[in-house]
């Protein structure tokens, strides 16, 4: 026992006086989980989007009760103003400026969005006023028509197509609100509706919770594909563990104490990133409970017996890594760990199915009430676990522990 | 350059491209990654972006007319409808994510359902469903919207295709990522083994082996950049009008810019072998803020404005100029093409120098 747990120091004290190891294993997971959570954990809310667009009101009939020109220009104007202090606009709204001659204004912004520099381009027509009056009291006829506003986009431009489409929902807004100034729809008789989501959830997950699970097993995954054979190929390259050999300190007891400090650097990883994601970002999630450490555990050996696959698949600590760095990013990727997997290709989707980390992610977020899983509880722990012993089987075959003489 | 001069250069020239060779590793990153990131980033972060296509789970209770809702659906986006029968298989298509989300008709009111899981696409979704709903409003009362908007596209043809955008990002990316290890990965290394040291006392001069080392990047960077194009045309059969012209002089500048980047990186670390860390940081970062997979605009004020200091958003930008997809003016071509050249020759000496130092103790 003394000697496995002398490994399992061995192990520790070797991983943390690399800095490498503490920069790939700790500071790296932490520092994607906070730019991921700052770039992706905020989408859609208010104050976190905004985007340049222009406006162009080409009426001349201004004025009036029937001036719904200038009702469009003060709702876009609306948009454009901060809700709340230190709040960003959702639009970032240019005008032309007064006297300028609003054909100049229209070019120049059109320009503007061809170039990329202006998300989109709003022109309200002159004659529409007139028109949809005319739309307005033609509602009973079969063959009303409705009057258009022009959106200049870029279809080249992501930005350009979420702006378009955010004023489109703009504009439907104020249809709305037209029809019901003007007596023609009854909010009373408006729709109701509501919002639900499934499972216990009582609303949309944070993404950080989302993120989270995905970032611990990321640690996990990066130790067991780098740091395992790293150690055992680089020990026996350098005939340390020929040295070891010699001593009473058998090949069995070898691998308990190293899996032993794998599983401890593992629970190090879990502890800092646990608590980044709880004091900096506020991850509300719960890992208290047996099935969450359950499939921690879980992927802790699976990503062990992963390493093993690897220092006995290549002949030198060089070969090793070449290998990890090839099935890194596939894996890592591919497994759901930061981004939703849904809607990819076939092949793509083969590679998602065979990938254990699929099957831990989606574990591991089940049992911590993040999601109600696409797969069965039985998958997510038979898979693994085919995995481990496949790997395990191939290990013990091939893996050699020294170079040959 | 003296016949000593030019032999050694054309030796070094050739070590160079042996070692590249030899290294698998470097040549798997090279060639394979960029093909990776486009057949895997591609479709991952499709949906960032927004976009109309969806499929819907659908309810109506018996006895309410469905006729209304299913002609509105039809016109809201691209969208598929699946009926079913009772919640409790909605939920589960749900949660399977068989479907997107889920809208349920009973003659009085609509009800929305969705996985709150689908953290990145729900807000799609959302929008998607105000859209349907604001349209079944009107129609429930026999309106008909008196407002539409018309949609004038004005830009290049060929960008409109989301994997259009997306590949000319990827080969700026990876034009900037092997640039970036050509220094602080590569010579770096050679650094902390004391390969430079023995090479300076010979009569080589730190010029010609940068010389060769930025040689060989090129060449392997300009192939690596042809194969990822081809790559995107044969298999996701996308077009590109590429100039060729303004094509190589962009990858020829973008990649001794990265190298002058690299320097920098490997003048300011303390020991050779953290640049590359550093460098994996630093390209990781610029990788998500550099608008290459998403549009800027969705990140907060701060990172927006950061990602204008990035010189990966400006030679993502210009790669999509090159090849086709957005435009520029001309101007703006040559200003970001000429820093870029200026960079790297002004920081040069400076990786002169690195290659001659004395290591810090």
């Amino acid at each position: 026992m003394k000697a496995i747990l002398l490994v399992t120091l061995e192990r520790l004290t070797t991983a943390f006086r690399e800095r490498v190891t503490l920069f790939w294993f700790i500071i790296f997971p932490m520092f994607l989980l906070v730019m991921l959570t700052l770039i992706f954990g905020n989408i859609g809310k208010q104050g976190q989007m905004s985007f340049s667009v222009a406006l162009a009101n080409m009426e001349t009939s201004s004025g009036g009760p029937a001036d719904f020109s200038a009702l469009v220009e003060s709702i876009f104007q609306e948009v454009a103003k901060p809700t709340e202090e230190e709040e960003e606009p959702l639009f970032s709204l240019a005008q032309p400026a007064a006297g300028e001659d609003k054909d100049a204004f229209i070019a120049r912004e059109k320009e503007a969005v061809r170039l990329g520099n202006l998300s989109a381009l709003i022109v309200i027509g002159n004659g529409f006023n007139q028109d949809l009056m005319g739309n307005i009291t033609g509602q009973d006829s079969a063959t009303g028509s409705q009057s258009t506003i022009t959106v200049y986009q870029n279809q080249g431009n992501t930005g350009s197509e979420m702006a378009t489409s955010i004023i489109a929902q703009i504009i439907s807004r104020i249809d709305r609100e037209i029809l019901a100034k003007t007596g023609r729809f009854d909010e009373q008789k408006a729709v109701p509706i509501e919002t639900d989501w499934i499972g216990s959830a009582e609303g949309e997950v944070p993404y950080v919770d989302f993120l989270l699970p995905g970032i611990i097993l990321m640690g996990f995954f990066l130790t067991g594909l780098f740091g395992v054979p790293e150690s055992i190929l680089f020990a026996r390259d350098r005939q340390i563990l020929r040295r070891y050999w010699v001593t009473p300190l058998t090949v069995p007891r070898y691998i308990a104490g190293f899996s032993l400090g794998h599983v401890a650097l593992c629970i190090v990883q879990f502890f800092f990133l646990y608590l980044l994601g709880r004091f900096a970002f506020g991850a509300s999630l719960r890992f208290d409970r047996i099935e969450p450490v359950a499939f921690l555990f879980l992927s802790s050996l699976t990503f062990l017996a992963f390493g093993f696959l690897i220092a006995s698949i290549a002949k030198t600590a060089n070969a090793g890594m070449a290998i990890a760095n090839i099935l890194n990013m596939p894996m890592m990727f591919l497994g759901g760990l930061f981004f939703p997997i849904s809607g990819l290709p076939p092949v793509l989707k083969a590679i998602v199915f065979a990938n254990p980390l699929t099957y831990l992610a989606e574990g591991l977020r089940v049992s911590l009430g993040v999601e109600t899983g696409a797969l069965s509880t039985l998958l997510t722990i038979v898979v693994p676990l085919f995995w481990i012993a496949l790997c395990l089987l191939i290990a013990s075959r091939r893996l050699k522990w020294d170079v040959g003489r | 350059m003296g016949c000593g001069t030019m032999r050694s250069f054309l030796a070094l020239l050739h070590a160079e491209f042996v070692t590249i060779l030899r290294d698998k590793a470097t040549l798997a990153f090279t060639f394979a990654f960029p093909v990776l990131f486009v057949l895997i980033f591609g479709p991952l972060m499709g949906g960032s972006g927004g976009s109309q296509a969806a499929h819907i789970g659908l309810i109506i209770t018996d006895g309410a007319s469905s006729d209304v809702l299913k002609e509105v659906i039809t016109y809201a986006g691209t969208i598929t409808v699946t009926d079913f029968g009772d919640e409790l298989a909605l939920e589960e298509a749900l949660g399977k994510q068989q479907v997107d989300f889920g809208l349920m008709w009973n003659g009085g009111s609509l009800r929305f359902l969705y996985d709150p899981s689908r953290v990145q696409e729900n807000y799609t979704f959302q929008e998607l469903a105000q859209g349907i709903a604001s349209a079944f409003d009107l129609r429930h009362q026999n309106l008909k919207p008196v407002l539409v908007i018309n949609k004038v596209h004005i830009g290049k043809a060929a960008a409109t295709n989301w994997f259009n955008l997306v590949v000319p990002g990827i080969l700026a990316f990876s034009i900037f990522s092997a640039g970036l290890f050509a220094v602080s990965g590569h010579l770096t290394a050679m650094k902390e083994r004391k390969l430079l040291d023995r090479l300076v006392v010979t009569p080589m001069r730190p010029v010609t082996l940068l010389a060769a080392i930025a040689c060989v990047r090129l060449a392997i960077v300009y192939i690596s950049t042809l194969v990822t194009l081809f790559t995107a045309i044969g298999v996701l059969h996308l077009t590109f009008s590429v100039n060729w012209f303004y094509y190589t002089i962009f990858v020829i500048a973008a990649t001794l810019a990265s190298m002058g980047f690299g320097t920098i990186i490997a003048l300011l670390v303390r020991r050779p072998g953290s640049a590359s860390n550093v460098a994996n940081i630093i390209s990781i970062v610029m990788m998500f803020l550099a608008g290459v997979y998403f549009p800027v605009e969705i990140t907060p004020s701060y990172l927006r404005a950061f990602s204008k200091a990035l010189p990966l958003t400006y030679m993502a930008n210009a790669m999509r100029y090159v090849t086709g997809v957005s435009d520029m003016t001309l101007v703006r071509f040559w200003a970001i093409t000429g820093t870029l050249f200026a960079l790297g020759l002004i920081l040069f000496p400076f990786l002169a120098r690195y290659v001659v130092r004395v290591d810090r103790r």
